[in-house]
């Protein structure tokens, strides 16, 4: 299997970039964007979303470098101790790609996949906010937007995972049919 | 993919490692990578303003299109021209709640003294959504500087944490972090006002125990270094501690985080005494000034709610009559930005 190293390697880093690219773009709505909508009840977390599908259809070690990378670039984007949300997404990213080759089985892992990230993301920010910093939230408030950045991912998931991954199939050179959405999905 | 769970494993671990790494460095030094921050915040600052110029007008657009009343399938041409139309009067409606914003805030500038740098907001928060804080559009280049006291038409939002040439970041008052020094309403009496209970919610400390602070009494900053004086923060909504050596209350801020846009960068501080401006924006925000029953307390000390009256005849806030005169003479150092 490692006579294909290279070429699965040059893969692995388009893959890696594009999913970087791609998340340092989410950074930038969410903060512009998504955070002005004003959500009822918490807020979506774009971020958290988009990494949680790429580490769902791409893997472990993908989900956990890219979402380390767009983590430390958060950080220093943010007022608070850099690394913080690095660790958050990196752990993110790594559980959500261990269950990749359940995905395909049912409909229902990427909904709680993606839509458990999101909570435990959230609140996994929550909690690191309170050790290394001041507590912006209380317990209960935390719990209260992580539920609902949850219910949010779930709403998004089904646009967002299948366009990403006719991206990761276009990307990889395997192409399928529904070759309609290929292009809006490489973006 | 099982030949991946130990490469996987291996990259987690590095990950972490490197991750705690940082945390522990940048926990441990304070400001470790501040110029790697300033390098991000600056290009992401100036992505964001992007963003945001080019997402106010789509909204417009969207609003526009999404009225019942469209004849796209009708000709071409009157579609275009109903959409130009409709957009235009979109803009006049933005345009409108912008100068009375802007207007509004130029009224509140002018009662303080205080010159003044309007700034709109281009992010709020961070991606965690954990930090309390507002990127706004001003930066070094307009004369904004870390520390600068950031109003706007309803009180106080928060003081500058950081800035770029063209951005700078606002940490808001209900920030965990924050402590602003503030007074009661025609009193002299100090106290501090710290955040940390969600964004409607301040906690304020008066540090005079024998004096009642009661449910409805207003507070304005003392003015510190950082600080101007005079800005209104909220109104005292329930006293939680009645016993004890200091008296602390629940406040409910003027300002409303979710709906902040427009803000004014303090630039330049009044120039009279402080202490003597206090109160003189403080009628500013709601009337009820009349029934604050502990009030002789501070008689000598209530020249602002006597001062307050003559310059402004209808002394609630009749913001026609009074923003014609406060609006002609302009202060130095008021810089226009975008």
């Amino acid at each position: 299997m490692w006579d294909i190293a290279g070429s699965a390697d040059t893969l692995r880093a388009r893959t890696f970039v594009a999913a970087v690219t791609l998340l340092a773009v989410a950074l930038v709505v969410q903060v512009s964007i998504v955070a002005r909508l004003g959500l009822p009840g918490g807020r979506l977390d774009l971020v958290l979303v988009l990494l949680a599908v790429i580490s769902l259809i791409e893997g472990p070690v993908v989900g956990s470098v890219s979402g380390f990378v767009v983590g430390v670039l958060a950080d220093l984007a943010s007022s608070h101790v850099l690394g913080q949300s690095a660790l958050v997404m990196c752990l993110v990213g790594y559980a959500v790609g261990l269950v990749m080759d359940a995905a395909e089985s049912s409909v229902a892992v990427p909904l709680s996949a993606i839509g458990g990230a999101s909570v435990a993301g959230t609140l996994g920010y929550a909690a690191t906010t309170s050790i290394f910093g001041a507590a912006a939230l209380t317990g209960g408030e935390a719990v209260g937007r992580a539920l609902a950045a949850g219910v949010y991912a779930v709403l998004l998931t089904p646009f967002l995972f299948p366009l990403l991954a006719a991206g990761s199939r276009r990307l990889s050179g395997r192409p399928r049919q529904s070759s309609g959405r290929l292009r809006r999905g490489a973006r | 993919m099982g030949r991946d769970t130990r490469r996987s494993r291996l990259v987690i671990v590095a990950l972490l490692i490197v991750a705690f790494t940082l945390i522990t460095l940048d926990y441990k030094t304070g400001r470790s990578a501040s110029g790697a921050r300033g390098v991000v915040h600056s290009v992401l600052g100036g992505v964001e303003d992007g963003v945001t110029t080019v997402t106010r007008p789509i909204g417009r657009t969207a609003s526009s299109l999404t009225h019942p009343n469209r004849y796209h399938d009708r000709a071409d041409r009157l579609a275009q021209e109903n959409a130009g139309l409709r957009r235009q009067l979109a803009d006049n409606a933005e345009i409108g709640r912008m100068s009375k914003q802007l207007g509004d805030l130029r009224l509140i500038a002018d009662k303080g003294q205080y010159s003044i740098v309007p700034a709109k907001v281009i992010a709020v928060g961070d991606v965690t959504g954990t930090d309390w804080t507002v990127t706004i559009n001003a930066g070094r280049d307009d004369g904004v500087d870390v520390d600068k006291t950031v109003l706007n038409a309803d009180g106080l939002v928060g003081t500058v944490s950081s800035a770029t040439a063209h951005t700078a970041v606002v940490r808001l008052a209900c920030d965990p972090g924050s402590r602003v020094g503030a007074r009661l309403e025609r009193t002299q009496l100090l106290g501090a006002v710290a955040g940390g209970q969600g964004p409607s919610a301040l906690t304020f400390t008066l540090y005079d125990a024998s004096y009642r602070v009661q449910k409805g009494d207003r507070l304005v900053t003392f003015g510190s270094m950082d600080y101007v004086a005079g800005v209104p923060i909220g109104v005292v909504t329930k006293v939680t501690d009645v016993g004890g050596l200091s008296r602390t209350a629940e406040v409910k801020p003027y300002v409303s985080v979710g709906t902040l846009d427009l803000v004014g960068v303090v630039v330049g501080r009044p120039a009279t005494d402080p202490g003597d401006r206090l109160l003189a924006p403080q009628p500013v925000p709601p009337p009820p000034a009349a029934q604050a029953p502990a009030a002789g307390t501070g008689a000598p000390t209530t020249p602002g709610g006597a001062a307050a009256t003559p310059t402004n005849p209808g002394s609630p806030p009749a913001s026609a009559p009074v923003a014609a005169p406060g609006t002609g003479p302009t202060r130095p150092g008021q810089g226009g930005t975008g």
